[in-house]
């Protein structure tokens, strides 16, 4: 595997540890070997150094068994490479035919673009440049969302990637898909009888998708002030928990069937044009304000954004799906920074009964049937019921049955990364996504970023440490509804 | 810092901390509980919580009241209760915090751990109470505030605190300014959002009163004589406005329930309240007066009275808490009727109807204790439409008089 940017923050906090704990489980397979290639002028130890400290500091399993991390470490190598110059992705080649040949790995190769999204096409061209991207074994390369900031780049960005390589070679991590609970949805939907047939429109109310991070941008202004929460949370976190909460079943969970399903759920959205996007959407930026009791800053006055940003730290969109499943049902997505808390949850919203039986008083304090699925943190499903208050009177309350991960299974959950490593290695794209999914989420996008841009609908302000601008919560309220408090 | 220490073994403490760091410890107590408890069993026990209760203390006395009665319900509902206390600012310091756990067993089922989350708060921080506790909350169940002493009705550190609860839980017999508080308790209704629900431990504690009065119209020949009401009297403790509250909310719930209408109302010396309402085309003289506190705490209700006539009957009810011995020709006392030995709280309740011998009711007080109030309170929620109907109808009639 080679890791290009194998120094970065993404290959320290989140790759070698996945591979340690990879590692540790003995998925690896025989021969592997890591090659780390960055601008940075390291020597095999020093990178190994690196990577044992980043090891230690950011795995999930602790304390560090030194028995698995020593051997793991004879197995990283390093090689530096600047990605503008040819010449050292053929030294970068020669490298891998040392490996190759000293590890009998067959060719096999991964490469993974840890690295900003600008540099996929430069690294792709490179590769085919030098001939790395065919030959014996499998070639796979691996880039990380964002794929592409629009429709257009997003088309580009895959034209270049399937010069090199062919889609089937392509992974495309947004790593949500590789957390558990995420999958876990399919599981809830697709392993058991009695959820499919009240997941339509004739029992489910409305949907709504929470996206909500605590933290700012944390010294990436310069990336967000040009993405957005839009770009940069909803067009795949947020895309891809819609397709996976209304998806048809697939034949199997293999990765044609699954892609092929979440791509008709995106084809059947209805897109929001004109003044649909002014009605259904918001978009709002934080103010300074207090957060986990901390006082934090405006957006506006973090490094690297502009005083006068227009730039979203808040979006909202209503979706409607338009099949014969979801006909009708809105589907609220809300994502944003400087919430209250951080939390992603897919709450199914069920319709009130036909008629109250109990009189209007006993069911005064009692919500609509729910299932929530919380995606992080606490990972786990609740429902959402009433029951009858014991005492002599007959009064409703609602009542909650919780499935939790951590509490459930004595096993621990691994890492996205883990995951979502490990299927690239043997081959599965299940959880990764597939070139037309990518442009079909970007074809809904697309109009709602340009109209935000335009200065439609303006900006909406709202306090750190708020789950959002007060338009937001009008959104709902026009509709008979209200964003569910996580 | 706080003289009063939370915990006297915490599970978990730190000074300067953040909610972050709470939750990190919280999420570790919780899963070490899951695990210990789990044994050799395959899966692990669900935590079960069935609210989250917060308690404000604006003072240590207060801390100490809301701990106690938090964990007492704790003990019997699973819940998770935070108590947070406002200190003086710190350089630098927003919280101090503790955690402690109680872990119940039932017989016939697996254990609960409740928590109790003290927070000292320093500073600003406490003007943003909504940003400390949202993190700390559990989803999908209710999201009680019990505010102790008298909350800063209107300020943005009661509106703050509000935005993450579902209802608010107050004792106005414990309000300083009772007159003032009293009244924006009242407004607050009118700007609260739709879910938040307004409680109030001293209409709790009327509720064995509103139950004697209610009873007595029960059956279902007497209940013409809801329409025959004309005097209303209520007895009460101390003197000034500020003690006439409980007084207020029993006429206000009458009132509220029977339709009247507030027409004028009057204090005069003494403490003594004449209030005019206007009953369909009929009016109803209501008034207050004060009685000598004795060993009563000020503002506490001694007696109700409810007169009236319908289809030719008279009808007089009186209720009276812990009433006066009467004495006979000779001298000696009786007692108007049996009393436990363990307890004098009894409510004597008087009928009078027609020519009739009167009829005599003593019911048995139980004790006033702050923790069952609130469970009685929580188990059934804090949207009470009759209790806000009352609210309305009371602080109309505490305004003008």
């Amino acid at each position: 595997m080679v890791i290009f940017g194998a120094t970065g923050d993404l290959s320290g906090r989140k790759l070698l540890p996945a591979l340690y704990n990879l590692a540790k489980q003995r998925s690896l397979p025989a021969g592997f070997a890591v090659l780390g290639a960055a601008m940075s002028d390291l020597t095999d130890g020093a990178f190994r150094k690196m990577a044992s400290e980043k090891i230690h500091q950011f795995s999930r399993t602790q304390p560090i068994d030194e028995r698995v991390l020593a051997p793991l470490l004879d197995l990283l190598f390093y090689v530096k490479v600047d990605f503008s110059q040819q010449d050292e992705f053929r030294k970068l080649g020669r490298k891998l035919q040392e490996l190759d040949d000293a590890r009998h790995t067959t060719g096999n190769r991964i490469f993974y673009c840890a690295t900003p999204p600008q540099t996929y096409s430069l690294i792709a061209q490179q590769l085919m440049a030098a001939g790395l991207h065919a030959g014996k074994g499998f070639h796979r390369i691996v880039v990380e969302k964002p794929f592409g900031t629009d429709l257009q780049s997003a088309r580009e960005l895959t034209q270049t990637l399937q010069k090199a390589f062919p889609e089937d070679a392509v992974y495309r991590i947004d790593h949500y898909l590789g957390e558990e609970t995420v999958q876990n949805i399919l599981a809830l939907r697709f392993a058991n009888s009695i959820f499919e047939p009240v997941w339509n429109a004739n029992l489910i109310d409305s949907v709504q998708i929470t996206i909500a991070e605590e933290i700012g941008i944390e010294n990436r202004g310069r990336y967000y002030d040009t993405a957005g929460a839009l770009r940069d949370i909803v067009q795949n976190h947020g895309l891809q928990l819609v397709t996976l909460t209304a998806m048809e079943p697939p034949l199997a969970f293999e990765a044609g069937a699954v892609r092929d399903e979440k791509v008709k759920v995106l084809r059947s959205i209805r897109p929001l044009i004109g003044e649909d996007i002014e009605q259904s959407t918001v978009r709002g930026q934080h103010t300074s304000g207090w957060v986990l009791g901390q006082q934090v800053v405006a957006y506006r006055e973090e490094k690297d954004v502009a005083a006068d940003s227009q730039t979203e730290t808040f979006a909202t969109l209503r979706l409607f799906v338009d099949n014969w499943r979801w006909a009708g049902v809105p589907f609220y997505i809300r994502a944003g920074k400087r919430m209250p808390k951080r939390v992603t949850e897919i709450r199914i919203q069920f319709k009130r009964p036909p008629h109250l039986t109990f009189g209007r008083e006993a069911m005064k304090e009692v919500d609509p049937n729910a299932i929530t699925l919380r995606i992080q943190p606490e990972e786990g499903i609740s429902l959402k019921f009433g029951a009858k208050v014991p005492s002599a009177g007959l009064r409703i309350r609602s009542v909650t049955m919780d499935f939790q991960y951590v509490t459930s299974f004595l096993v621990e959950a691994p890492e996205a990364y883990e995951r979502l490593l490990l299927d690239c290695m043997i081959g599965d794209p299940t959880l990764f996504t597939r070139a037309d999914e990518v442009e079909a989420a970007w074809m809904l996008i697309d109009p709602i970023e340009n109209a935000w841009r335009s200065g439609r609908p303006p900006l909406a302000m709202y306090p750190a440490g708020t789950w959002g601008p007060d338009e937001a919560a009008q959104l709902l309220k026009a509709d008979g509804r209200e964003w569910h408090r996580p | 810092m706080s003289a009063v220490q939370p915990d006297a073994q915490p599970m978990w403490h730190g000074e300067g901390v953040t909610v972050a760091d709470v939750l990190g410890a919280l999420g570790e107590i919780r899963y070490r509980f899951a695990r210990r408890e789990a044994g050799d069993s395959e899966h692990l026990h669900p935590r079960n919580c069935v609210m989250t209760l917060i308690g404000i203390a604006p003072t240590e006395a207060h801390e100490v009241v809301a701990k106690r009665t938090t964990q007492a319900i704790g003990m019997q509902h699973p819940a998770q209760a935070i108590v947070i206390r406002e200190e003086a600012p710190i350089r630098r310091r927003h919280l101090d915090a503790w955690i402690t756990t109680d872990v119940r067993r039932p017989e016939m089922a697996c254990a609960v751990e409740c928590e109790l989350i003290t927070l000292h708060v320093h500073g600003k921080a406490a003007d943003h109470l909504g940003a400390l506790l949202d993190p700390l909350l559990v989803s999908g169940v209710p999201t009680y505030l019990w505010w102790l002493g008298t909350p800063p009705f209107g300020k943005r550190e009661l509106l703050d605190a509000l935005r993450v609860s579902d209802g608010l839980v107050v004792d106005s017999a414990q309000f300083e300014e009772p007159y003032r508080s009293f009244r924006r308790m009242a407004s607050m209704l009118k700007v609260a959002h739709h879910r938040m629900g307004l409680a109030d431990l001293q209409w709790s504690r009327l509720r064995p009163w509103r139950e004697s009065i209610a009873q007595f119209f029960t059956p279902s020949d007497r209940r013409v004589f809801l329409g025959g009401i004309s005097e209303l009297g209520v007895d009460y403790a101390g003197e000034g406005r500020g003690n006439r509250i409980a007084a207020s909310l029993i006429t206000g719930w009458i009132a509220s329930a029977l339709g009247w209408k507030l027409r004028r109302a009057a204090a005069g010396a003494g403490g003594v309240v004449a209030a005019i309402y206007q009953a369909g085309g009929r009016s109803v003289e209501v008034n207050f007066r004060s009685v000598p506190q004795n060993d009563r705490v000020p503002g506490e209700v001694s007696a109700v009275r409810i007169a009236g006539a319908a289809g030719g009957t008279t009808f007089r009810l009186s209720v009276m808490h812990d009433p006066p011995r009467s004495r006979d020709a000779t001298g000696s006392s009786y007692e108007w009727d049996r009393r436990r030995g363990d307890t004098e709280r009894v409510l004597l309740t008087l009928i009078e109807i027609g020519d009739g011998e009167p009829l005599r009711h003593v019911q048995q007080l139980e004790p006033e204790d702050e923790a069952a109030l609130l469970i009685e309170l929580l188990s059934t929620g804090t949207h009470d439409d009759v209790f806000n109907r009352s609210l309305a109808a009371a602080s109309d009639l505490v305004e003008s008089s």
